[in-house]
């Protein structure tokens, strides 16, 4: 499949959050869930909420749509009220089957892509996103991998020229793909450490655990501090094609 | 996933040229859809649901009502409060049945207005929200009761009795809060809610392994029915308050995940616990100290019972306990109260404007204010009986229209109307249902059920003024 992939955008859409520069251009050649949503006290009722805002927000998403129609992409939007605002992108990333979640942040051109590769499990959907969303640009991909004391340079070196395998039968010019590894580091620190050289991150979901439920899932900590979009590529659902 | 049409179609203007908002296109398990792809999100899962139910009916029931119930009817309260349980619980089945088929913001209003009409809708409806206003300054009395032992139990004498200004200070006090407040109240309710049921569980078991002589303290039985058997009616009258709550549940019955199942297990589940809760709680206080010399210690018996028990800690426990229920039973009535003013507006029986969101903090500041203040009128009477019986009565004459709307709309059988929960035993429940709510409002003060008449008659009168021409009724 090497159809467009459909990438969640979401948008708060009455918080001044808006489609920051460069993010239509980014995704022009992917399918783009729109997600304009406001999260809203509990005090309050979603549809109270509606009745004051919905002309509003639609009008916001209007212009958005369009802006990313004329960058190139698909698009399909929704408006969602709600007290949770994870609830509900939760939600839309089950019921549209997104690949990935783009935590919107502005940027130029995109020249350089860090992807972080943690293991050989979702290496498939990570060069799915990767390749439709930079395939037919000149970005130069660099997969990163951050090793634990036990790996042996083979062990990397299989797993990441499998990942550049995937991404040149997906289409990419094996040319504008390198390959880095660190030792020693802890990979969080080192993934945003290393982020800064680059305009954008596309890295993995890590599987709920405890850790992530203490600290966040790391993708959101990478997401919060590095300054250019992460596309954070979502684990497969398991029960996504049962009744769609 | 359940994609289910909802097929009625509001019609009309109010006084003001506003029409009811159109009704939604589809409600899903876990939105409730508009056209334009617009959606509201359903967030509320069971605890949640449980914990609005039983957060506000218990501080009442075991917090307020004990004292009062035993100088009532003896011994017999007991019975009271079983009776009560019964009513609630034919009154909660059938209303999981009508809130699984319409699960929308507004509760019994929604479900009436949709099945019998604007009239009766706007009569429940205003009847609702003042009904959730006497609860609400019924709580905030309770808790100035036990703030006030507060201040007994240190030893500071005041020269007046505080509890109409601490009942008043708390109700400004929970609309600021409501109105500026962004933090997350649910997980406060359902945190609040469970640690009040472990206190009362661990307490009432000391109480009834007490009260069946385990400790060697064993008391002697007294008669049942001390007081006569009408006093049990007209106490099981008085205590229905403490019932309220599972309809408050139905109120947000647009923001429950999995509306068909979570909807009845949350209302019925609130209901079952709650009135196991109430009747342990009457056997051991009566056992404890015979009903009495319960009656004479009034709002804050149960105090007295846990010190009697467990000496000062009991007695801080339950003080601390007390406040918290009756703090979190009024600040589920004013959110709900909110939540009743929003459906109405949203009807076009009451101004837009009294729904307005406030752009600062994102909450319905008119309408908890609409909420709060009344309430602080009623606090002032300080007259908890009073308060008591006028919620019930408003409350009841909504649960009685509520079964008799699900028989209307059993009978007709529209095409929009397919319930995912069916009540069993159709049509003796909802039949017992609706005598049974009626038949205990003739129990009650004369003083309560002419105010609660005077209510009826003003909604209706509003109704015929303001929003004569809107029509709400599903197509039957």
């Amino acid at each position: 499949m090497t159809d467009r992939p459909s990438i969640l955008v979401p948008i708060r859409v009455l918080e001044g959050e808006s489609v920051p520069e460069g993010i239509p251009e980014l995704l022009a050649h992917t399918h783009v869930v729109l997600l304009g949503y406001h999260v809203i006290p509990e005090q309050t009722a979603p549809g109270q909420a509606r009745m004051q805002f919905e002309d509003r927000a639609v009008g916001r998403l209007d212009e958005y749509e369009e802006m990313f129609e004329e960058a190139g992409a698909t698009v399909e939007r929704r408006l969602v009220f709600t007290h949770n605002g994870q609830k509900t992108i939760d939600r839309m990333i089950y019921e549209h089957d997104c690949m990935a979640v783009l935590v919107p942040n502005a940027t130029g051109p995109v020249e350089d892509v860090l992807v972080p590769v943690r293991g050989a499990i979702g290496v498939d959907r990570l060069s799915r996103v990767v390749a439709s969303v930079f395939g037919a640009t000149d970005a130069d991909v660099t997969l990163y991998h951050v090793a634990a004391e036990d790996t042996t340079d083979d062990d990397i070196q299989t797993l990441l020229s499998g990942m550049t395998d995937r991404l040149v039968e997906f289409g990419m010019d094996s040319s504008t793909i390198e390959t880095r590894i660190d030792r020693d580091r802890k990979p969080l620190d080192a993934i945003v450490d290393v982020a800064d050289s680059f305009d954008a991150v596309v890295m993995g979901e890590t599987d709920p655990s405890l850790t992530t439920f203490v600290f966040g899932m790391p993708a959101d900590q990478v997401a919060d501090r590095f300054l250019g979009p992460v596309f954070v590529v979502q684990r497969e659902r398991a029960s996504a094609d049962e009744d769609g | 996933m359940t994609d289910r049409p909802v097929d009625v179609e509001p019609a009309g203007e109010n006084v003001a040229g506003e029409a009811p908002v159109e009704e939604p296109e589809a409600v899903t398990d876990d939105a409730v859809v508009h056209d334009d792809d617009v959606e509201l999100e359903r967030t509320i899962g069971l605890v949640g649901g449980l914990a609005i139910g039983i957060g506000t009916m218990i501080g009442a029931g075991i917090f307020v009502f004990p004292g009062l119930a035993a100088a009532n009817a003896g011994l017999a309260a007991t019975l009271s409060f079983a009776i009560g349980g019964l009513v609630a619980l034919l009154v909660a089945l059938p209303t999981s049945e009508l809130a699984t088929a319409m699960p929308r913001s507004g509760g019994g209003y929604y479900f009436i207005s949709r099945g019998m009409g604007t009239a009766y809708g706007a009569i429940v409806g205003l009847g609702l929200w003042l009904g959730l206003m006497f609860a609400s300054a019924f709580y905030l009395v309770g808790l100035g009761h036990y703030a006030s032992a507060v201040f007994t139990e240190l030893n500071i004498s005041l020269p007046f009795s505080p509890v109409i200004g601490i009942g008043l200070l708390f109700g400004v006090a929970l609309t600021a809060l409501s109105i500026g407040g962004t933090e997350n109240t649910a997980k406060i309710q359902n945190a609040v809610v469970g640690i009040l049921l472990v206190v009362l569980t661990a307490f009432l078991s000391y109480g009834v392994l007490d009260a069946v002589g385990v400790f060697g303290g064993g008391t002697v039985p007294e008669q049942f029915f001390s007081r006569g058997y009408f006093r049990v009616l007209t106490t099981a009258a008085l205590v229905f308050t403490s019932y309220l709550g599972f309809a408050q549940v139905a109120t947000v019955a647009g923001e429950i995940k999995q509306p068909g199942r979570n909807l009845p297990l949350a209302m019925v589940g609130s209901v079952l616990t709650v009135t196991v809760f109430y009747v342990v709680t009457i056997f051991v206080a009566t056992s404890a100290f015979g009903a009495a010399r319960l009656g004479a210690f009034g709002e804050t018996a149960m105090v007295e019972v846990a010190r009697d028990f467990l000496g000062l800690p009991g007695a801080v426990a339950i003080l601390g306990a007390g406040l918290l229920a009756t703090f979190s039973s009024a600040n589920a009535s004013i959110l709900s109260a909110s939540r009743a003013v929003y459906a109405l507006s949203r009807d076009a029986l009451l101004p837009r404007k009294a729904s307005e969101v406030n752009l600062r903090y994102g909450t319905p500041h008119v309408a908890l204010l609409s909420a709060g203040g009344p309430i602080l009128v009623l606090v002032a009477t300080g007259r908890v009986e009073l308060l008591a019986e006028v919620a019930s009565f408003l409350h009841l004459i909504m649960y009685g229209l509520m079964c008799i709307a699900l028989i209307v709309l059993r009978r007709r059988n529209p095409e929009w109307y397919s319930p995912s929960y069916r009540v069993p035993g159709y049509p003796v429940v909802p039949g017992m249902g609706a005598f049974a709510s009626f038949g205990l409002i003739v129990f009650m003060q004369p003083a309560s059920i002419g105010i609660g008449i005077v209510v009826m008659l003003a909604s209706y009168l509003w109704y015929r003024y303001y929003a004569g021409d809107v029509t709400l009724k599903g197509d039957i």
